[in-house]
């Protein structure tokens, strides 16, 4: 059975919450609510990318906010 | 044109057959099942009959077409031909049933179809064709008309039906009617028709279908007379046309429409993208002039290949799948068969459809007959397909969906039809929606396999304190006094506990550990491991444990890997990080001194969301990768109502630190105010196991799956004290649980599962309940509070109960995700689309199935990940270890299962061009746990590749496990039975006379099997026949020998062109334990044992100098000159060092020194010990079952050695005094041994349970004497376990890949 987040070919989106937690998402699926698009449909590694380059601590903003930055 | 024969001939014409009629022939003469291929068609006629102008009628039709008239055999070489009789008989019956009473008409009717049906026809003797006439009543009649298929499809029976009643208007003359175009102009096209590229079309159609696409993969063959069951509906008109509209817009034919549709449904039934099924096409072609009409078999079902692609929408799929099928149009004169084998992988699908466009509306026809009304009463084609759709075009579509009732119910087809008729209408209306999108489920099976079988909903968010330390907290104050661990002698109360532990916190605090501060850990299972987990947490830090199998450069990774300050060890684990350059700080923990600061608690704020712990799992990308989890995942477990139920107050902690079930072990009980029973020290067999739990009145307990399984099959009371045991970790085995519940009445077996990510346990099922009420398979039952599991395809949608799909888990426990690791865990931790906004959901790469009551249940793994042994490992981790490897081109590696029940994990390697491949399992033996390393590695010259040009796994050959096991057949009856009595504890298929039983793998444990299905079978064995008798034939032929077993030199293995391996007893002076060394090392491998004179005079060696001496004289008469290889246990090991020191004195090479476990020069105080105690827990036995005097109560001994059935337990009387005698006189010369020095390296084997600070190490005992390297393999496991069939193994394979390493570099 293949994963749809494991498809090299497919297309998809980079989606973050509130919290600031990041998602890969493959674009045919609809945006689940509470998230928002942080990357515009695009191939999975420059998603892959996205995700490494911008989600640097995985802490939740909340938690961030609350040990003080 | 045929020459017309001289004289009349009976014979018309010889033809041959088309494709399809071929296949049907072959499965007429050699199916089993001819019932399939028989059609019926029932009319009821109403009105004034003239039964003699309808007989007419028929026999004019068998006139007109000659197909009707053939008869089908084989030519003398084998091809089959239809043979075209110029007359035939009509096969005509009438039967009046009106002498009946009128209410048993129909019935009869109906019996007289069905028997008509079960008739078979004789293929050779047309027609292939039988009519019979009942008269129900007073001008009421039905005609039964059954065919064989090979003479006409079902797109014939309107034509057919038209033309007989148009022959009845005219008694049977047909001069005014059209001319009939022969069937053998069709066979003349086929015959044109270029096969070649036909089979080209269709292999290029399936390339790359990987696996059929079946909705019952499971189903047997069809059943006999049951008649299919059949779900009808007819879409409404706006419903119709829209989908007419669509297929317009889009440019398709609604057989197309039709087709994706199915292949959605199709998709969502089998969790698969790429999905085929058969369709019927009428198989005319349209070239062919007066087609149309013609009566024969044309029909052919062809596989209709459907890629469901979530990302394509509903338009494009649309057009491509009609494009797909334009190509094949040319092509669909090649049978079904020959397709299948083109593709080459048997059966492509088991559901079909059609589309009934019949070339005229038989109610249109309208012609009068006279006052009589003909109404198709049945159709009987019976279908052997689990499902099969037809559609037939109107202003309203009418779909049927026939389907075999044992495999799918009414209800169930009745939800298929649902579904199929929400994805026409998602197609009809919106083109732009992408496949994955296309939602199948009716709301109330949304609302079920999303919510109402979920977790319960507990609303328990901020209700307590949901940080550890605050709950802890809670607990110190509420109950100071309680008994918050208890280990051994150790008791802890939770003012204790919080003391304790507040001082480390302090000292951590001091060493830099502060709010996320990872610190790793290395701990040995002791009540320490609980008071530094609790002060990591209290500082404000993340505890991540090391597993004590990770080689030092992977301890060392680890500890840089979380950026630790600190790591904690202990007097046990202290060596293993002495020579681990890490930049941590290393704290050795030695129970008493914590630090000297404060016993309040630090003032370190702690929330919800922060981590508590970091554990480590296998990753593919060649690392492991860090779990996080915060504090309310682990609150939250312990807070669920299966775990606060009672039966997880008192919990045994016996998992490592590092696995998650040490979640469970320690914060259960903790945060409950109960009580964590530390397990002692060393290998938990079953008895300790049992002992610990009634002495210290434990309740709870997690126990992986194999454990159980083997505590199951050993003792399965051992768990009669306890609530609950949890068991899990791969599929469990309801036959042990069984068992366990049926020794336990008042202890439920609980199975889990869940991944580390979602904190230990997502679901837990108390199996008594299912068990009694027949359940077969280990359940998984429901999710646990606030958890969800959603069983998704690969469009993300749900799936129905029934069908795999990958379990995605949310809610409570999900942790924060991987440590430094935002790429993966984005993909792994996901946007939740059926949660509250902004979630996220786990992604597990677990196959689950709901089954109709709301239950999951495991299928499979979806990715390359394997459980072998309860390890969780990634097998690209292991590939990766190996591809480093410079000569190592490419690499894979498989779990296999090529014997029942043990998995293997096998690597295939492609060489470098023109390099040797060393040994690679040591290669990767240095890289990865032990319990990574593959069991075998195959070269290979290519790897099979599949259609898709992907490596093809299923092709790769199963490792040569042992050519040499083949072994002779059985020649005796006796012979016979004892081999199947091997093969069947061995779980191998057969099993060679001549080869040993622990060459198969045999253990004490099977060995013990044996011996009790060998006395069932009435042949009389002891363990120790079988361990000095090995094989079936020597078993056999050794009635009335005089003893065996005691010999000082005793012949394991005898044949073998390698130097041989000595083995030398251990204390007790037998070396009967080595006999399983046998399979590890190779049938190539001699192998001899050495025992002490104990047994067979009484006199005792002095010293080690002296039994070395003595062995020395016996070895050379087997080897007389060098390189000599040496090993031993304990004793053995100083005294093979002796041995191999005089050697070298004398010139002689020793290539191979193995010492397990072996010290010298110990202050044993052997004046004061006990030995008799020491003695019995070295062979197991528990020391208090001596008598008050303290003596040897050799009676109960005997006793509880039999119990045990190992090797010891065959001992007599006198043979275990011996044993004592042996080994008092063994501890006291070892203590006196001054071994001399060696020269070269040595192989050692250290246990690590059951040490002290004080202990001896390999190095610190041996690196004065030995100038060369002294190669140290750790094992987890008590010096007295040593050669138990865990550690056994491992050592086999360390000795086994030296061996090779020798053997190789000598040629």
């Amino acid at each position: 059975m293949a994963n749809p987040f494991e498809d090299p070919d497919g297309r998809y989106l980079v989606l973050v919450n509130d919290e600031g937690q990041h998602s890969l998402w493959p674009s045919f699926a609809e945006v689940p609510a509470g998230w928002t698009v942080a990357k515009t449909e695009d191939t999975r590694q420059a998603c892959v990318d996205h995700i490494e380059a911008n989600w640097t601590d995985l802490r939740p903003k909340s938690l961030i906010e609350a040990m003080g930055g | 044109m045929t020459e017309q024969p001289k004289k009349p001939s009976q014979l018309e014409d010889v033809l041959p057959l088309s494709p399809l009629q071929q296949g049907l022939f072959f499965h007429a003469l050699y199916g089993d099942d001819r019932d399939v291929y028989t059609a019926q068609l029932v009319c009821a006629l109403d009105g004034p009959l003239d039964a003699g102008a309808l007989r007419a009628a028929a026999g004019t039709l068998l006139a007109r077409h000659a197909n009707l008239r053939a008869g089908f055999r084989q030519r003398k070489e084998g091809t089959p031909v239809q043979v075209v009789h110029r007359r035939v008989r009509t096969p005509w019956e009438e039967v009046d049933l009106t002498g009946l009473p009128e209410a048993d008409r129909a019935a009869e009717a109906d019996a007289i179809a069905a028997r008509e049906r079960a008739t078979p026809f004789d293929m050779a003797k047309p027609p292939l064709m039988r009519f019979v006439l009942v008269r129900t009543g007073e001008d009421r009649h039905r005609l039964i008309l059954t065919n064989h298929h090979i003479l006409l499809d079902g797109w014939s029976t309107p034509i057919l039906q038209t033309e007989l009643f148009t022959l009845y208007l005219t008694k049977g003359d047909d001069t005014g009617m059209p001319r009939v175009t022969p069937y053998k102009n069709y066979l003349a096209w086929v015959a044109k028709q270029d096969r070649t590229a036909a089979e080209d079309a269709w292999r290029r159609a399936l390339d790359g279908v990987d696996e059929p696409t079946l909705v019952a993969p499971d189903a047997g063959a069809p059943g006999g007379e049951a008649a299919p069951g059949r779900v009808r509906v007819a879409l409404p008109e706006d419903l119709t046309a829209a989908l007419n509209t669509r297929a317009r817009a889009e440019g398709v034919t609604l057989n197309t429409v039709l087709q994706l549709a199915w292949g959605v449904v199709l998709s969502r039934l089998t969790g698969g993208t790429d999905v085929v099924f058969g369709a019927a096409v009428s198989g005319r072609p349209p070239e062919l002039p007066g087609v149309e009409q013609m009566i024969g078999l044309f029909i052919n079902t062809l596989p209709v290949r459907v890629a469901v692609r979530p990302a394509d929408t509903v338009a494009e799929a649309l057009r491509r799948l009609q494009g797909e099928q334009a190509d094949l149009l040319a092509h669909h004169h090649l049978g079904l068969a020959d397709i299948q084998r083109l593709h080459g992988a048997g059966t492509l699908f088991d559901t079909m459809t059609v589309l009934e466009n019949y070339p005229f509306d038989p109610d249109a026809a309208g012609t009068d007959l006279g006052g009589l009304a003909i109404s198709a009463l049945d159709g009987y084609d019976a279908t052997h397909y689990p499902l099969a759709l037809a559609a037939v075009p109107g202003r309203r579509l009418s779909l049927r969906l026939d389907h075999r009732r044992d495999v799918f119910d009414d209800a169930a087809a009745g939800r298929i039809m649902g579904r199929l008729r929400r994805a026409l209408e998602t197609i009809a209306h919106r083109p732009a929606t992408p496949l994955g999108r296309i939602d199948v489920l009716d709301a109330a099976e949304r609302t079920r396999v999303l919510r109402a079988w979920q977790g319960p909903v507990t609303g328990r968010a901020g209700t307590a304190p949901a940080t550890i330390t605050g709950r802890f907290a809670a607990r110190v104050a509420a109950a100071p006094d309680a008994v918050a661990v208890r280990a051994g002698d150790t008791t802890l109360t939770y003012r204790e506990l919080d003391e304790r532990a507040n001082r480390l916190a302090h000292r951590l605090a001091g060493l830099g550990v502060g709010p996320e501060t990872r610190v790793a850990t290395l701990l040995d299972r002791s009540a320490d491991v609980v008071v530094a987990t609790l002060a990591i947490v209290k500082a404000g830090g993340v505890y991540a444990p090391i597993h004590h199998s990770y080689p030092a450069d992977r301890i060392a990774w680890a500890i840089e890997e979380v950026g630790a300050p600190v790591l904690l060890v202990d007097a046990v684990t202290a060596p293993l990080v002495a020579d681990v350059r890490a930049t941590a700080r290393t704290i050795v923990l030695d129970g008493t001194e914590d630090g000297d600061g404060p016993a309040h608690a630090p003032d370190v704020e702690v929330q919800p969301d922060r981590l508590a712990y970091v554990l480590f799992t296998s990753g593919s990308t060649g690392l492991p990768k860090g779990v996080m989890v915060r504090h309310r995942d682990v609150v939250d477990l312990a807070d669920d109502a299966a775990m606060t139920n009672g039966a997880h107050d008192r919990v045994l902690m016996h998992s490592p630190h590092a696995f998650d079930a040490s979640t469970y072990e320690i914060w259960t009980p903790l945060l409950h105010g109960g009580t964590v029973v530390v397990a002692p020290k060393g290998r938990l067999d079953a008895a300790t196991l049992e002992k610990v739990i009634v002495e210290e009145d434990v309740q709870g307990l997690f126990i992986t799956t194999t454990l159980f399984n083997l505590v199951a099959e050993e003792r399965p009371e051992a768990f009669a004290h306890l609530r609950e045991v949890l068991t899990g970790g791969e599929a469990g085995s309801v036959a042990a649980m069984r068992k366990v519940l049926a020794a336990c009445p008042d202890t439920e077996v609980g199975n889990v599962y869940g991944p580390t990510e979602c904190t230990t346990y997502t679901t837990v099922a108390g199996m008594r309940g299912p068990l009694e009420a027949g359940e077969t398979l280990p359940v998984l039952g429901s999710p646990i509070d606030d958890m969800q599991v959603y069983l998704l395809d690969e469009a993300l949608q749900p799936v129905p109960p029934g069908v795999t799909g990958e379990a995605y888990i949310a809610g409570a426990g999900m942790g924060r995700g991987y440590l430094d690791r935002p790429v993966l865990t984005s993909e792994r931790f996901v946007a939740n689309p059926f949660g509250a906004p902004g979630e996220r959901m786990y992604r597990t790469g677990d196959l689950l199935r709901w089954r109709d009551d709301g239950t999951l249940e495991y299928v499979d793994r979806a990715d390359f990940q394997v459980k072998v042994r309860g390890f969780r490992i990634e097998l690209g981790e292991i590939e990766s270890a190996i591809a480093a490897h410079p000569s190592v081109a490419n690499v894979a590696v498989l779990a296999r299962e090529d014997e029942p029940g043990l998995k293997r994990l096998v690597a295939y390697v492609l060489p470098v061009a023109g390099r040797e491949v060393p040994d690679l399992r040591r290669f990767a033996g240095e890289r990865l746990p032990e319990y990574m390393v593959p069991a075998a590695v195959v070269v290979l010259d290519t790897f099979p590749i599949g259609p898709t040009g992907k490596l093809d796994r299923r092709a790769l050959p199963a490792p040569d496990y042992g050519e040499a096991l083949a072994g002779r057949a059985p020649a005796t009856p006796e012979e016979e039975t004892l081999c199947a009595l091997f093969a069947e504890v061995l779980g191998v298929e057969r099993v060679g006379a001549d080869v040993s039983f622990f060459d198969y793998g045999g253990d004490s444990i099977t060995a013990l099997k044996l011996v009790t299905r060998a006395r069932q079978a009435g042949l009389e064995l002891t363990p120790k026949d079988l361990f000095t008798r090995q094989t079936v034939e020597a078993l056999l032929a050794a009635d009335g020998q005089p003893d065996l077993g005691f010999e000082v030199l005793l012949p394991i293995r005898e044949s073998g062109t390698r130097p041989p391996l000595f083995f030398v007893h251990p204390a007790g002076g037998l070396a009967w334990n080595y006999f399983q060394f046998q399979r590890y090392l190779g049938p190539d491998q001699p192998i001899y044992g050495l025992q002490a004179r104990a047994f067979t005079r009484d006199e005792l060696p002095g010293s080690i100098e002296e039994m070395a001496a003595d062995y020395l004289e016996l070895i050379r008469g087997v080897r007389p000159h060098g390189p000599y290889r040496l090993a031993g246990w304990s004793l053995g090991g100083l005294v093979a060092y002796e041995i191999a020191v005089r050697l070298q004195e004398a010139g002689e090479q020793v290539d191979l020194l193995a010492m397990i476990d072996s010290y010298h020069g110990l202050d044993l105080d052997s004046e004061r010990r006990q030995i008799l105690p020491e003695l019995l827990l070295g062979i197991g036995v528990d020391a208090t079952m001596l008598d008050p005097a303290g003596n040897p109560d050799l009676d109960q001994i005997m006793g509880v050695l039999a119990e045990r059935g190992d090797a010891l337990a065959t001992l007599d009387e006198n043979d275990l005094v011996n044993v004592y005698r042996n080994y008092e006189n063994g501890v006291r010369q070892s203590e006196e041994y001054r071994p001399r020095p060696f020269r070269g390296d040595v192989v050692f084997f250290t246990a690590l349970q059951g040490r002290d600070a004080g202990s001896p190490t390999a190095h610190g005992t041996w690196s004065g004497l030995v100038d060369g390297t002294i190669e140290d393999h750790p094992l987890d496991v008590e010096h007295h376990h040593l050669m138990e069939p865990g550690p056994a193994s491992e050592m086999g394979a360390v000795l086994a890949a030296r061996l090779d390493e020798l053997t190789t570099d000598r040629r």
